[in-house]
């Protein structure tokens, strides 16, 4: 099976979502690790 | 039965013999050959977790040998639901689920 995919390297920035858990106080990280990205629209693309 | 159980996966997985994984700066793209579906990676630490599943007969077993600290387990939880549910990774139903190679991460 092919691993190639694409050849440009995509660029994005880590992210997490903090919030603050109300009833400790204590700082509750929600991080954000996967994002499932639509291709609808990018015939012509590829 | 190996499923999702309140979000969480139980039973062991593996990253779907249709998916390939290409290493990026924030983690990884994931592309399955199959449905067409594409998606991010955003960290280092959830790409070592979905190589891992293959080798460990929990998500928990892999979480630990991959030394992942346990307050982001929910996330890591919601996240593997997240690729389950688009098939980016499996149920591993192969022989040896219980052999786990804990080295392995």
């Amino acid at each position: 099976m092919s691993t190639e995919l694409m050849s440009e390297t995509v660029e994005t920035e880590p992210r997490t979502d903090d919030a603050v858990d109300e009833a400790s106080g204590d700082l509750v990280v929600e991080e954000l690790l996967v994002e499932e990205i639509s291709i609808d629209g990018m015939c012509g693309v590829y | 039965m190996d499923a999702l159980t309140g979000g969480a996966l139980t039973g062991a997985w593996e990253l779907h013999p249709s998916v390939s994984l290409r290493p990026e700066p924030f983690g990884a793209l994931a592309y399955h050959f199959g449905n067409r579906r594409l998606t991010f990676l955003r960290h280092p630490d959830v790409v070592s977790v979905v190589r891992a599943l293959a080798d460990h007969p929990t998500v928990d077993a892999a979480l630990g040998a991959c030394e992942v600290d346990e307050r982001r387990w929910p996330s890591f939880h919601r996240a593997l639901a997240t690729l389950a549910a688009s098939e980016m990774i499996r149920p591993r139903t192969s022989a040896g689920d219980d052999e786990p190679v804990q080295e392995a991460c």
